[in-house]
């Protein structure tokens, strides 16, 4: 069994705030907004309540087997070749949630800050930067995640607050967007912006029972609903629904056009960091999971060498995405309206054969 | 090999490759460019021209030459410019620095002006609009309408008081705020209010004033009052070394220019915008109209702005508060207290209700909301393709508007009280 340590609720929360905020930092406020137009900043609350019930069934399933990780409930409730099938439909969606998002974050680097350096370069970078926190484990990688939220909420604050000299609420009208209909169909599929709470489940044995597991699970999504909705809204105050659909990624132009005079201004570094350290944890916790899911399907102790063959794959396909050119990102986003599949419904369909096949154990907690 | 020899020796890696950069710039491997010039081209179809410091410390050492692909250079003491017809801005670029010995960068740029004739072409939203996806121009740089040539305004754009054209540009393009001639539109503004669904354009205006309307003999002024508002851009009766002067507003509906406003239109529009800061006005003294009282004009909060809707056409009723200090009074009598307070805040009120409701009709004749009142009327409709279906800046024309100036005298200045001059001489 891989040894992945032990960690707390505190822990776990900012790993898992980090992995699902991260994306709002992109191109997807611009692609929410030229879905729904101004009112992103509520829509996600609908995605919110959406992940919170996906999570339940998710809850649920792990309540039924305490300590168990989810490729050993997949197994156990769905069969050797069922819950083969699903554990790697799994762990391709972490491996295409990490590819994505590293493609998105070399992208975006690419048109902001990045603007000459090749993609290859930066992939690469980050590439070695994700196999080393990646060796280092699961227990650094949640202690650092809480080590770097408390600097990143501070940055992340600052901004917001800098920001309000460029807020004009008149920008939050028409109310409704484009149309009632469309909030609630695009904040029911964009729960996948919240998919990324399934690694819960993957690292579900490193936790001090299902109870943390539900806690964590929860307070995750709550926090990183709120936190969505509040820099969506920052934007949606500072850019007109018409622009905030046309820009790469609305939440660094609101960072750089912060301007008091000629004391503050260019405060974007700040916003950079927070970007960056997001990104990183983000990547890095997609990926172990994906790694260390792939290892428990096939029985592998030792975390490493799948680890290093598994860094060219992300590194590859990251690569190739990018290679398929400006079309790439929307696809993503396209992919995006279906991606509440794999970490709701899968765990779901677990969920009831586990129950008709009466599999797993009350909760003793 | 040592489970923790692999992630020490990566991390070895990554600082090594960290340290060097492909993006990474040597200080004295670019100039910054500070101010740039747009005027229509002879030889291609922009003439765009960039002024930029010599980066040398004796005036008059930074010669430019003649620069490549029909560029031209000219010294400005420590800065110069340099000036290329060009196809586009970019094609443009690569031609100056094919004639620059460093890399042209625009992550400082300080202003972008526009010729007048350019704008009134409805040619800006072609040049200026796409420049807003270059990475280097930020969002938040001044733009300004240029009354002749751009060139000539670059050429003319030297600091004046003291050695830093930078500062100097900063704080010209931002004395808006203390004095509300102007206003203050960025790269950023301009390209969200054309493509706006709520408003139309606004740019300042800046000019060169020749000197010609300083005159230094004639018949003396006498005891008539004019308001020093009504002077448009460039037209100021001032005389001096510093010819730039910003000045007035440039409307638009939607890429074109339209008209331009003086001075007190100017402040009546920031006033109804939410965006005066402070000025000066002069008010004629109620009881003595030969002589005046000035005022220190502060908005007193944000326009209070209600609408209602009644057959599709807009009501509009917009409250504008603002509050004053009184900074001299010439006749000596005492408006430091009622009733004569009260008499100085309603004359007030009704001059600049006045001098707004003249703006909105011009406006309403021209059909540009350039109020901002749209984006209170968003407010009344659900969806944002009723809001488009509606077309607020088609209807504006047909809107009723009533205004409203609330203004108080909060402050008397450094005196509570004024005692007469004895002997004065009354007429």
């Amino acid at each position: 069994m891989i040894e992945e340590g032990k960690f707390g609720v505190q822990e776990t929360v900012w790993l898992m705030v980090s992995t699902i905020v991260t994306k709002v930092f992109y191109t997807s406020p611009a692609q929410v907004a030229s879905l729904v137009g101004n009112v992103s900043w509520y829509m996600t609350l609908i995605s919110t309540a959406t992940a919170i019930l996906g999570f339940t069934f998710i809850y649920l399933l792990l309540k039924r087997f305490p300590g168990w990780d989810i490729a050993t409930i997949m197994k156990d409730t769905l069969g050797g070749f069922f819950g083969f099938v699903f554990s790697i439909a799994l762990a391709l969606y972490l491996l295409f949630l990490a590819t994505n998002t590293l493609s998105e974050f070399t992208e975006v680097a690419k048109a902001y800050v990045f603007l000459l350096t090749p993609s290859s370069f930066i992939l690469g970078v980050f590439v070695v930067g994700v196999l080393v926190m990646c060796i280092l484990g699961l227990e650094t990688q949640a202690r650092f995640a809480k080590l770097a939220a408390y600097t990143m909420l501070t940055g992340f604050v600052l901004v917001l607050i800098l920001g309000t000299e460029n807020y004009d609420i008149n920008r939050l009208f028409p109310i409704l967007g484009y149309g009632a209909d469309k909030i609630l169909i695009t904040g029911l599929a964009r729960s996948s912006v919240y998919g990324e709470i399934v690694i819960l489940a993957v690292i579900a044995p490193s936790l001090q029972g299902t109870y943390f597991v539900k806690k964590a699970g929860y307070i995750s999504l709550i926090l990183s609903g709120l936190l969505i909705s509040l820099s969506v809204l920052a934007y949606s105050l500072s850019f007109p629904y018409y622009v905030a659909q046309e820009i790469v990624a609305p939440m660094y132009e609101m960072a750089e056009l912060i301007d008091y005079g000629r004391f503050v201004q260019r405060v974007e570094p700040i916003f950079l960091f927070i970007w960056f350290f997001s990104s990183f944890i983000s990547i890095t916790a997609l990926f172990y999971c994906f790694v260390s899911l792939y290892c428990k399907i096939f029985r592998i102790q030792d975390i490493r060498p799948i680890a290093l063959g598994s860094a060219l794959i992300l590194f590859v396909s990251a690569l190739f995405n990018m290679d398929l050119g400006v079309g790439a990102v929307q696809r993503i986003q396209n992919i995006r309206q279906y991606g509440w599949i794999p970490p709701f419904i899968l765990p779901l369909i677990a969920l009831i054969v586990g129950m008709l096949r009466k599999r797993g154990v009350r909760s003793h907690e | 090999m040592n489970s923790r020899l692999i992630p020490i020796l990566m991390t070895v890696i990554l600082a090594v490759l960290l340290a060097g950069c492909y993006d990474a710039s040597e200080v004295d491997d670019i100039t910054h460019v500070l101010a740039m010039g747009i005027d229509r081209g002879v030889s291609d179809k922009w003439r765009l021209t960039v002024q930029f410091s010599t980066i040398q410390d004796s005036p008059g050492g930074g010669e430019g030459g003649d620069g490549g692909g029909g560029g031209s250079g000219q010294s400005q003491g420590d800065y110069t410019h340099m000036t290329v017809d060009a196809p586009s801005f970019f094609a443009g670029l690569d031609m100056l620095n094919s004639s620059i010995p460093r890399e042209l960068s625009f992550t400082h740029l300080g202003l972008i002006a526009i010729s007048e004739d350019l704008a009134r072409e409805g040619l800006m939203a072609d040049f200026i609009a796409p420049l807003i996806r270059y990475k280097q121009i930020r969002g938040s740089t001044p733009l300004m309408v240029i009354k002749g040539s751009a060139l000539d305004f670059i050429r003319e754009n030297k600091p004046y008081i003291g050695t830093v054209l930078s500062k100097a540009m900063q704080i010209s393009t931002r004395a808006s705020m203390n004095i509300g001639f102007f206003g203050h539109t960025t790269l950023g503004d301009f390209y969200s209010d054309l493509k706006s669904t709520y408003r139309q354009p606004v740019v300042p205006i800046g000019a060169l004033n020749d000197f010609k309307t300083f005159r230094e003999d004639g018949p003396k002024w006498g005891d008539k009052y004019k308001d020093e508002g009504e002077y448009l851009a460039g037209q100021l009766p001032r005389y001096g070394v510093r010819k730039i002067e910003y000045w007035g507003t440039a409307l638009f509906s939607g890429e074109k220019m339209l008209t331009e406003l003086n001075g007190t239109e100017t402040r009546a529009l920031l006033m109804l915008r939410g965006e005066f800061k402070r000025g000066f006005f002069t008010v004629q003294d109620p009881k003595k109209p030969e002589l005046i009282i000035p005022l220190d004009i502060r908005p007193k909060g944000k326009p209070k702005v209600r609408m209602s809707f009644k057959d599709g056409i807009p009501n509009i009723d917009i409250t504008v508060p603002l509050k004053g200090t009184i900074l001299a009074i010439q006749s000596g009598l005492h408006y430091e207290q009622d009733p004569l307070l009260s008499l100085l805040e309603k004359t007030f009120e009704k001059e600049t209700k006045s001098e707004i409701d003249q703006l909105i009709n011009k406006c309403k004749g021209l059909n540009l909301d350039v109020f901002k009142f749209g984006d209170v009327g968003a407010r009344y409709f659900a969806t944002i393709q009723e809001w488009e279906k509606y077309n607020w800046n088609s209807k504006f024309k047909d809107a009723k508007i009533n205004t409203q100036v609330e203004f108080v005298i909060q402050r008397t200045g450094t005196r509570t009280k004024t005692s007469p001059i004895p002997n004065r001489q009354e007429e």
